[in-house]
């Protein structure tokens, strides 16, 4: 090699060994531009779908118990037993009631027999009535002809006023008498009606889920001492946030993940949407109805619900992860000769696996940056990587 | 004419008051261009400090340096610029050749010239002519470490030429050498002298060289002596 | 004139390199102390400029909530966003646990946060953020996790739906992102075990377990499982209004203490890093000290075994300033070799290094400054031995 070329190989290498540093401290220093990730905003379809918590509840649940207080007698059934309408299911002490209605039937019993005495009576007053009415009768005419003192009339009158008098008391007696019997009548039959709501009668077809009291333990009224439910009336309880909730209608599939059988997915629809949602813990409450009852599920358990939404056939799709907000606007920050720029644009459903919908702001083909190391300011550089 | 070098009564003293030490006790020398003298003398004679004052190394205590028909030195006052004077007026060869290890051949003797503010390219041009001059051409990119020992000591004596010098000081250039060599290098000097118009004053013991030489100088005790030599042809 | 000290090196090209490397590495421990020292700084800067808050509102006398715990109602943003100057609010809360992953115990800030308001991960670098209510996570890569990975925190499994980076709690540990209402939970829902024993503990008590109010007890229970505490509101001030002018209306009437952007850089920065701040500093000090008196040595001893061609150079007329110049530019050289390795060392090995490592351009801008002063001060040595060599040595003894 020449002399002069030699001589200019190391500077030359270090020229060329500085300029390599500098690309570097450039290129991958605190200099360099940030790489990002970009995506194209494409047209297509969207499967929108909604989260809930969900907690199996029976929806026609009956709580089993006596009207006023008392001691649990027997209890006849067991939890897991089934159970028909109309069927005795147990039976709180009745403790004295059965004594009062015995003192019932015989006051009822008494009452009858005082009946018969005001009748007696009544046709006692009425006969004597009766003869006096006739002698006074009899007297008048005979004091017409002279026969007897005009005293004596009087006093044949007055006795069948005083024997009218006694007939009236007597029917008024024998009214109270009646009376009586009935009083006596409907307090034996409100005695037997609390007799009858001591006994525990299911009403209607159902499974016992719950033995809350057994005999011999106080309850009081309203506490169940058994809790029926109609095992074909089992459906799903779900907690939905309000803000996720818009679209939801009755009807709509519903796919379920008990939390027991993670790997199974059920299917159910929606029954309905309470009218009354959680204002504390801003959800809805939606009730949601296996298409298929599966064995064995108990109450309580809980499951993960996804509502399934109607699909959007035909909508500008973007990655969610591309959806930024900047001082309060939505948008998505673009490529901009090397620089982040921020668009606003309107946002519309999305879902669960991770797209979204735009409704303005971008055209398909539209390049956004969906990741990047860093949060992007206006100006940032970027490069794609 | 003017001398090369004239010392007229040069003295060194070290030390003062009581422990004065004079090296140097008046020396008168006379080297004309184109000479090439010996300066011989048992060491402790001076004669290294005689060498010192000649190589603008150290000043004289007193007494008057002439180099080139430029005065030099002249009791209390001297030149300024030392470094100077022995750069552009003096050439040095040593015992060994003192190259720089790290500049190659060519740059070795250019040195001298770009020193003295030479463009590079002319220095080097300086270089080459010398080089062709003692047949050397042929190494003028060899690194020193590649040299022989006689192409050694012949780079280093076209360094002490490269600017020109009006004198060569020479200490002991043969001394590592054998006695056919050392001829050479006598013959060498000889010739570049009078090429060049060069003085050249060689500090020697060597006594394969010192027949050659047509005059010598004796320094014993402080003192220099001239003798004739012999000044035995070299062929 | 050629440059005498270009030449010396170039005679011993690869010695002078690998000198240059030694130092070099040094360079690259010092410059990687700094990034230390900076990547703790911005550590305790991550959690504060990547919520993207302007106030940070907490209970009242509490230093928190990341210096200190801090309980809140949950609906006391809805007061908060009423006040002039506030642009909105978002519910968060933190805590720091293990989360189970595989087989392994991973240290996380579970952050809890309400989609589409303040608190959510800003930016992703992987995955989607977190679509359902419940149960999904957004982790930082330091976790290790992978979009999709399966985690365990308290009583339920997340799904892993997205990653993002460098958010971090002040002291270092990975945030997991998960919704408000599962973080409520998980700091404040406990084991069964424990549950269970609460609930013995009410049906035990005879002023609650009332008999003749059917339904009380499980209302009670209810009340007791629920947790409606968060550990903060984060508040967005409206642009142009001064967040000490809202956060001083936030605590004059809420009874609440807030705490600005430089507050909170204040309790977590200045008072979390001090310590440290100092040790690093002396450490630096250290380095900067050990560099020099290296170069020092190597340029002194550079400079000795050239002991007599200086003498020679000298002799034959070359200015002291030509010979100072040479030893000058070799150390200068020293150290720009030194420096360029020791930056491309620390960019390399930065990634690696078990605690965040932040190079800045200015601290790199710096150190080559610093390093060509020390390289200049420790010529000196070698620069005054070369000065002191008198040229009459060289022919003295001849």
């Amino acid at each position: 090699m020449s002399r002069s070329l030699k001589r200019y190989l190391v500077p030359a290498g270090a020229a060329v060994a500085l300029l390599g540093f500098a690309w570097f401290v450039t290129q991958h220093g605190p200099l360099a531009p940030q790489p990002v990730k970009v995506a194209l905003a494409e047209r297509g379809a969207l499967a929108p779908a909604v989260f809930g918590i969900a907690t199996v509840e029976a929806r026609y649940a009956y709580a089993i118990g006596p009207t006023q207080a008392g001691r649990v007698r027997r209890v006849l059934v067991d939890q897991g037993d089934r159970v028909s309408a109309g069927q005795l299911l147990g039976e709180i002490d009745p403790v004295d009631l059965d004594a009062r209605l015995d003192g019932a039937a015989l006051a009822e019993q008494r009452a009858g027999q005082g009946v018969l005495i005001a009748e007696n009576q009544l046709r006692e007053a009425q006969s004597r009535h009766q003869l006096a009415s006739a002698n006074a009768e009899r007297y008048r005419g005979l004091a017409v002809r002279g026969f007897v003192s005009r005293e004596a009339v009087e006093v044949r009158r007055n006795e069948a006023e005083v024997t009218s008098a006694a007939v009236a008391g007597a029917a008024a007696a024998l009214q109270a008498a009646r009376q009586d019997v009935a009083r006596s009548g409907t307090e034996r039959s409100g005695l037997l009606r609390q007799r009858a709501n001591l006994r525990l009668v299911s009403p209607s077809d159902g499974l016992v889920v719950a033995r809350e009291a057994e005999p011999g333990s106080t309850v009081v009224a309203g506490q169940a001492v058994l809790r029926v439910v109609d095992p074909a009336s089992v459906w799903l309880k779900a907690r939905i946030d309000q803000a996720q909730a818009q679209g939801i209608v009755p009807g709509q599939p519903v796919e379920i993940v008990l939390r027991s059988r993670q790997r199974d997915k059920l299917a159910g629809t929606i029954a309905r949407v309470e009218a009354q949602s959680d204002a504390v813990t801003e959800e809805k409450l939606v009730s949601i109805r296996f298409d298929r009852l599966p064995e064995g599920v108990t109450l309580g358990e809980l499951a993960e619900v996804t509502v399934l939404l109607p699909r959007i056939g035909d909508a500008l799709i973007l990655p969610t992860a591309a959806l930024k907000r900047v001082g309060g606007q939505t948008g998505v920050w673009r490529r901009v000769e090397g620089k982040a720029h921020f668009q606003r644009v309107d946002a519309g459903t999305q879902t669960p696996d991770g797209k979204v919908a735009v409704l303005s702001g971008l055209s398909a083909g539209d390049e956004v940056i969906v990741f990047s190391p860093v949060e992007l300011q206006e100006g940032t550089k970027v490069k794609a990587s | 004419m003017e001398p090369a070098i004239k010392l007229e009564g040069l003295v060194k003293r070290y030390g003062s008051g009581a422990a004065a030490v004079d090296a140097l006790k008046g020396v008168d020398m006379e080297v004309w261009p184109g000479e090439v003298v010996g300066l011989l003398g048992p060491s402790g004679s001076g004669k290294t400090t005689l060498l010192q004052c000649l190589g603008a190394v150290i000043d004289p205590t007193a007494g008057r340096i002439s180099l080139g028909g430029q005065t030099t030195f002249d009791n209390q006052w001297k030149i300024s610029d030392l470094r100077e004077l022995r750069r552009d007026s003096i050439g040095f060869m040593f015992q060994a050749p003192y190259l720089i290890p790290f500049l190659d051949v060519t740059d070795n003797i250019a040195l001298l010239p770009m020193l003295a503010g030479r463009p590079n390219g002319e220095a080097r041009e300086r270089a080459r002519e010398l080089l062709a001059a003692l047949d050397m051409s042929h190494r003028a990119e060899a690194k020193v470490s590649q040299l022989s020992g006689g192409e050694a000591q012949r780079v280093s004596i076209a360094r002490a030429l490269a600017n020109n010098p009006p004198i060569i000081l020479a200490d002991e250039p043969t001394a590592p050498l054998d006695s056919a060599r050392s001829l050479a290098v006598i013959k060498l000097l000889n010739r570049l002298a009078e090429q060049y118009r060069t003085a050249i004053i060689v500090v020697t013991h060597d006594d394969t060289i010192i027949p050659t030489f047509k005059r010598i100088y004796h320094i014993r005790e402080g003192r220099a002596h001239e003798e004739r030599g012999e000044g035995r042809a070299l062929d | 004139m050629i440059n005498l000290a270009y030449r010396d090196i170039s005679n011993g090209l690869g010695r002078y390199l690998l000198t240059g490397l030694g130092l070099g590495l040094l360079i690259g421990v010092t410059l990687t102390m700094a990034g230390v020292y900076r990547g703790m700084v911005d550590d305790a800067h991550a959690l504060i400029d990547a919520s993207g808050a302007d106030i940070w509102v907490v209970q009242q006398h509490t230093l928190g909530p990341y210096a200190e715990p801090s309980t809140l109602h949950d609906d006391a943003w809805r007061a908060i966003a009423g006040l002039p100057g506030v642009a909105e609010t978002g519910n968060v809360t933190y805590l720091t646990m293990q989360v189970r992953h595989a087989h392994a115990d991973v240290r996380v800030m579970i952050a809890g946060y309400e989609p589409g308001r303040l608190g959510e991960p800003r930016y992703l670098v992987a995955g989607r953020p977190v679509q359902r209510s419940h149960y999904e996570a957004v982790a930082d890569v330091k976790t290790g996790f992978q979009s999709g990975d399966v985690i365990r925190i308290r009583r339920h499994d997340y799904t892993v739906a997205g990653l993002t980076k460098r958010m971090v709690s002040s002291g270092g540990d990975p945030l997991v992102f998960i919704p408000l209402k599962d973080a409520q939970e998980a700091q404040f829902l406990k084991d069964n075990p424990a549950i269970v024993n609460d609930r013995n503990r009410i049906i035990a008590n005879p002023q609650l377990n009332r008999p003749g109010v059917p339904g009380l007890l499980d209302a009670l229970q209810a009340d007791r499982s629920a947790n409606r505490n968060v550990n903060a509101v984060l508040v967005r001030t409206v642009a142009g209004s001064d967040p000490r002018q809202v956060a001083d209306e936030i605590m004059r009437w809420k009874r609440l203490t807030a705490y600005t952007r430089s507050d909170m850089e204040q309790i977590l920065v200045v008072k979390l890093i001090a310590t440290s701040a100092k040790q690093i500093g002396l450490f630096l000090v250290i380095l900067a000290v050990v560099s020099a008196a290296i170069v020092a040595l190597i340029i002194y001893t550079m400079t000795m075994g050239k002991i007599k061609e200086i003498a020679v150079l000298k002799l034959i007329g070359t200015r002291n300033r030509v010979i100072g110049g040479m030893i000058l530019q070799q150390a200068l050289g020293l150290g720009v070799v030194g420096f360029v390795v020791g930056k491309l060392a620390a960019t390399a090995w930065a990634p690696v290094f078990p605690k965040y490592v932040l190079l800045l351009p200015e601290d790199a801008l710096r150190a080559f400054a610093i390093t060509m002063a020390i390289c200049t001060l420790a010529s000196l040595l070698g620069i005054r031995a070369a000065m002191n060599v008198s040229p009459a040595s060289a022919i003295g003894g001849g």
